[in-house]
């Protein structure tokens, strides 16, 4: 597998354009995700519509794997129910985890997160925002 | 061509690399496309062979309980850990076999001296020095003593060019100074710190100096005499050595009023119920079965150093250093961190690309086999001076050639080309 495949460009595209990258201080619910070894350092922001995300965005500076992934996590969840994220956040955990095989990711919106599947050093930048969101959700 | 004054005649350098690249096995595992360009020295160096069976060796041969035993086998993994030691307290100019304790690693060598040593001799108010670029090991075991003491940390803080910035630490040599911590060798900056000019005025004011000397035992010349500290920190695998045993040189007198961290067997002298006394030195700082194995490693790979010269070492890696530095100066978008003169430098050269997180440079990199290191590298309060979140590293050993500085360029071009399409 080549470096380009990995970077494939609906990495790049959400790394260069990130959707949903703004300012958190209005949201209703923020959670910091660090990750000290390699310096990934966001924030998600998120507004409940019910049981429901209403809104979610995330600012900060981290490595391509890990601003693409949060990037597409807001596209993933927006509208999605409390306990839908929760499953869809364990499910993309275990795929990752599986490295390999022909399982697809849990979503269509997340394929691209395949390439990334056998570097498993790369598991926490992919995961970061995830289970940034995940601690907002479980503290709700 | 014209003529670079930074290439320099190699011929017989490049020679000398291949002939030492051959000893090294792990290198030698990969050839043609896979070829494993190693650049992560810095971190961990590569194994020759020499210091492989010497390990091997000792179990094949040796191995029975040090200082324990009345077998001549004992008697023999005896005298070879105590040879060891000896030869590894010679390496660095330690006046008496018993200065050089084997711990398991630098990290654990500084922790005996904070909490073995200083905070015997701290109070309220007094003041701990260390510098804006020490590595974690050099630095978070002085903030936990000062916290405990009420004693001030303070930090000899850094020039533009990531020197220390010596005179402007104008309280460095108080009265309320009891002690300083300094890296000989910035393992990020590469920098060669003056430690000698340190230990000399701290000598003249009486305060104690220790020395993490782990990026420079083996790399450059070191003489605890000669550089005059109180207590020396390094650890074998970090010159071609096994992991898992590193060592502490200290002064007679401060080894003698330090306090042992552990305790129980093989440390001790008289051991009543309720209290014991402890043994002398080393084996007092030594406590439970010694690391034979990792000794007699630790000693071979002294051994090999001294086979090639420490010189020849020296001047294999600065070659390649210097070479790095002028081609990846060239580049651009890129920043490079520490002196740019390759006197003042050690074979680690730590960078970033303007618009490319160094992780993407760094597995980028591996894809291609050419092992760097992205990351803090154990120095988060340099990096906040830097203000970077990470940097890129890559850092020589007397194995690497010059193709590899090629395929490290290589994968700049390829990570630009990926984030920065022109």
């Amino acid at each position: 597998m080549t470096t380009n495949t990995v970077y494939k460009e609906v990495l790049m595209d959400h790394y260069r354009n990130p959707r949903n990258f703004s300012d958190v201080s209005q949201s209703e619910a923020v959670h910091r995700g660090s990750n000290p070894r390699c310096g990934d350092d966001i924030k998600i922001g998120v507004d409940f519509d019910g049981d429901n995300i209403g809104k979610i965005v995330f600012q900060g500076r981290g490595c391509s794997v890990c601003m693409a992934s949060a990037s597409m996590m807001t596209e993933s969840v927006t509208g999605a129910s409390k306990n839908e994220v929760l499953e869809l956040t364990e499910q993309l955990r275990e795929w990752f985890d599986e490295k390999q095989g022909d399982t697809p990711a849990p979503l269509e919106t997340l394929f691209a997160l395949d390439a990334l599947r056998q570097y498993p050093a790369r598991r926490r930048c992919v995961l970061l925002a995830w289970d940034a969101l995940e601690s907002i959700i479980q503290v709700e | 061509m014209s003529t670079n004054p930074y290439i320099k005649q190699t011929f017989n350098i490049q020679k000398q690399s291949q002939l030492i690249r051959k000893d090294f096995p792990l290198l030698n595992l990969y050839s043609g496309d896979n070829q494993l360009h190693y650049l992560d020295n810095a971190a961990t160096s590569q194994k020759p062979q020499q210091v492989i069976d010497a390990i091997s060796d000792c179990y094949q041969r040796v191995n029975a309980p040090v200082h324990r035993g009345l077998y001549a086998l004992a008697d023999e993994s005896t005298t070879t850990y105590e040879k060891s030691r000896k030869k590894v307290a010679q390496f660095i100019g330690a006046p008496q076999s018993e200065q050089l304790i084997f711990t398991l690693s630098a990290t654990e060598s500084i922790n005996m001296v904070a909490q073995g040593w200083l905070k015997h001799h701290l109070n309220a108010g007094d003041k701990v020095w260390v510098t804006g670029m020490e590595h974690h090991a050099n630095l978070v075991p002085w903030q936990r003593v000062c916290k405990e003491t009420g004693a001030e940390l303070c930090f000899i803080e850094l020039t533009e060019d990531g020197s220390l910035d010596l005179d402007n630490a104008t309280e460095l040599y108080s009265e309320k100074t009891r002690f300083i911590a300094m890296s000989h060798v910035s393992n990020v900056l590469g920098v060669i710190n003056p430690v000698k000019e340190v230990t000399q005025r701290a000598a003249q004011a009486g305060i104690p100096v220790l020395i993490d000397a782990t990026q420079s035992v083996g790399h450059i010349p070191v003489d605890v005499v000669e550089l005059d500290c109180d207590f020396l920190a390094f650890s074998a695998h970090k010159m071609y050595g096994p992991t898992g045993i590193g060592a502490l040189y200290g002064k007679a007198d401060k080894l003698a009023t330090m306090e042992p961290m552990l305790l129980g067997g093989g440390m001790v002298d008289e051991v009543g119920d309720y209290e014991s006394s402890w043994a002398s030195l080393p084996s007092k700082l030594e406590a439970g079965s010694p690391n034979l194995a990792g000794a007699i490693g630790f000693a071979s790979a002294v051994d090999y150093i001294e086979s090639i010269g420490l010189q020849t070492i020296e001047s294999i890696v600065s070659e390649l250093t210097e070479k790095a530095l002028f081609a990846l100066s060239n580049i651009n978008g890129i920043k490079i961190y520490g002196p740019l003169d390759s006197e003042r430098r050690e074979g680690i050269i730590s960078f970033n690309l303007d618009g490319i997180h160094p992780h993407d440079i760094a597995q980028i990199a591996g894809e291609s086999n050419v092992a760097i290191r992205s990351g803090h590298h154990c120095c988060q309060p340099l990096m906040r001076r830097l203000g970077e979140v990470a940097t890129v590293r890559a850092s020589f050993a007397p194995y690497n050639i010059e193709e590899e500085i090629n395929a490290l360029l290589e994968v700049i071009e390829t990570a630009q080309s990926i984030f920065m399409p022109r």
